[in-house]
């Protein structure tokens, strides 16, 4: 039974939230409400993903969020200029994914640790995010080739689901079932003992770092998309999401770890929470007051392990022990 | 022949002469002791010998063919598997997942873990040592210290290692535990393997090792078989060979 509440408490008070709100709140269930929620979890969800693999091999990418916001303004500022619409998707990943390289070899060549290297990296994109734009925001009448990316549907669902639906599966069969993914693993769980076995962990690394940037890229790309416009640090409120739907995610499904499903199911349970807060009159504050009380309490009160997670360890959390 | 020779070995690191001039011959088969005072020269060895650093000098031979190791990875591929100290097992991956690290089985079409199969070729190997765990999917972390290190050797049968180094493995065990290595130990002997065992516990060494090298200062002061004419060495005689580089 404690095993079960374990893996499964978490996800529990999660429903509980939901079915707690849906008596609550008259709007929401509703199908416009609903497919807010979603598409908010979309977002949230696939930039959190990147952040999980880069944390399955127990670095801290920081900067998932500003990098995200540079990518689409790039992203935006092709668009907008009339570039053909997958050029400019080739070039928002591009700097995600170019972002994302960059941190891996600031960790793995330079030896920067993650938390201060990606602190830096997330500087300079804002910095280039500005500089790009003067601080204004591209909006337009875009190409529907562009914004049907993100708005629509396909097959009854939402594209962002979908989205997110494919990036959380392709991402956790290449955590759990792959051989690369088992080396991230052990990358993370195991340094020496991995290096020992032979495992590239350097590569490693860099491999998921880099993947970070690319989810931060798409998850630009998509925000783009969705929004028909582009502005610098327009995924700056995803940050503390992020970190907190990774961190709640680990208190599920695998605890003590990283985990895709944890990751993603934790993402929709926060923007439920935020939603439902708002619906409930809350004032917006409240948000950021209870994301910073969930990454405190989901490290600090964890039942699962979350604090003997190697990141945690690395970063020296638990002084005195 | 000797399975594994060194001549002429020497280790420096800086100013630091950690390891002078030793000669070893490793025959196939034997249970060889490694035994030192701390600062002795014996992890020095012990990297050297599985390619996890070049020697500064000095010459090594496989098999009769002159030869160095390139890393660990390439000793493990050559047969020799050394379990470390401390960074042998990942505590809070699976069994399998320990004993298949950095190996892990695939299977068509799409080239996944086979799971299954790992699982099944670790509780294989754990029977071959006669150690009794249920579930293959159980953390390291939550294993006794015996089966941990059971789990560890696991891997080296898995690459079907000929020479398996031991860095002080009973080291952090209590009585029973260091009797189930000692186990260990005695099953690999028994299925023909050479097991380097580096150690401080003199007892360790007298109830399972055939041979015994002491290094003191870097150097070889001691190379002797356990069992003598006049019965076997004793725990004290040894004690002396390492305190003062004499009996
Ligand atoms: N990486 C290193 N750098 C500098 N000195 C080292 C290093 N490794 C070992 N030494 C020195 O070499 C000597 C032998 O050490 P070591 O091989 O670790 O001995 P043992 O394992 O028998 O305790 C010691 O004086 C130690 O301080
Ligand atoms: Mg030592």
């Amino acid at each position: 039974m404690t095993g079960f509440l374990t893996r499964y408490g978490a996800a529990l008070a999660g429903v509980a939230l939901f079915c707690g709100f849906a008596l609550a709140s008259p709007v929401f269930l509703t199908a416009g409400n609903m497919a807010v929620v979603f598409k908010e979890t979309a977002f949230l969800g696939i930039l959190a993903v990147g952040f999980t693999l880069a944390l399955v091999t127990a670095e801290i990418d920081l900067s998932v969020a500003e990098v995200a916001s540079l990518a689409a303004v790039v992203t935006g500022a092709l668009v907008h200029g009339g570039q053909a619409p997958w050029i400019a998707i080739c070039a928002g990943m591009a700097v995600g994914i170019a972002c994302g390289a960059a941190n891996g070899l600031a960790v793995t060549v330079l030896k920067v640790p993650s938390l201060i290297a990606t602190l830096g990296t997330a500087a300079i994109a804002k910095g280039l995010g500005f500089m790009l734009t003067q601080g204004v925001a591209f909006v337009g009448r875009w190409p529907t080739s562009f914004t049907g990316l993100a708005r629509g549907n396909t097959a009854g669902l939402p594209n962002l689901v979908w989205w997110l639906g494919g990036v959380g599966l392709a991402a956790w069969v290449l955590v759990k079932w792959t051989r690369t993914g088992a080396h991230l693993v052990a990358t993370g769980e195991a340094d020496e003992a991995a290096r020992l076995a032979g495992i590239r962990t350097l590569s490693m690394k860099r491999l998921a770092l880099t993947l970070a940037g690319a989810c931060a890229g798409l998850t630009a790309v998509l925000l783009a998309s969705s929004l028909s416009s582009a502005a610098p640090g327009m995924a700056n409120d995803h940050f503390l999401y992020a970190i907190a739907a990774v961190l709640l995610g680990m208190s599920m499904f695998e605890p003590g770890r990283p985990n895709i499903p944890g990751t993603l199911f934790a993402a929709l349970t926060l923007k439920v929470l935020g939603n439902g807060l708002v619906l409930l009159g809350a004032e917006y504050y409240w948000q950021d007051i209870v994301l910073g009380t969930i990454i405190l309490a989901s490290v600090a009160l964890s039942a699962a392990g979350t604090g003997r997670a190697p990141f945690v360890k690395k970063l020296n959390f638990r002084t005195g022990k | 022949m000797a399975l594994l020779s060194l001549r002429g070995i020497g280790m420096r690191y800086g100013a630091v002469q950690a390891l002078t001039g030793i000669d070893l011959d490793v025959t196939e088969g034997e249970v060889l002791a490694l035994c030192g005072d701390n600062g002795a020269g014996k992890s020095s060895l012990v990297k050297i010998l599985s390619g996890a650093q070049a020697p500064s000098e000095g010459s090594m031979a496989l098999d009769g063919d002159a030869t160095r190791f390139r890393g660990p990875q390439d000793a493990l591929r050559r047969g020799v598997a050394t379990i470390y100290q401390d960074l042998a097992v990942a505590p809070r991956l699976s069994i399998w997942q320990n004993v298949f690290l950095g190996s892990e089985l695939t299977r068509p079409p799409f080239g996944l873990l086979d799971k299954r199969r790992m699982a099944e070729a670790s509780r294989g190997y754990l029977a071959r040592l006669a150690v009794d765990i249920a579930e293959m999917d159980t953390p390291v972390e939550r294993l006794s210290g015996g089966q941990r290190q059971a789990v560890a050797i696991c891997r080296a049968l898995r690459w079907d290692a000929r020479i398996i180094i031991m860095d002080e493995p009973t080291a952090a065990l209590g009585v029973k535990e260091t009797a189930q290595v000692l186990d260990l130990i005695r099953r690999l002997h028994a299925e023909g393997r050479t097991v380097i065992l580096v150690s401080h516990a003199m007892g360790d060494v007298v109830a399972v090792a055939q041979r015994v090298v002491v290094l003191k200062g870097g150097r070889k002061v001691a190379d002797r078989p356990v069992a003598t004419p006049d019965g076997a060495l004793r725990a004290e005689e040894l004690a002396q060979l390492i305190i003062r580089g004499a009996a």
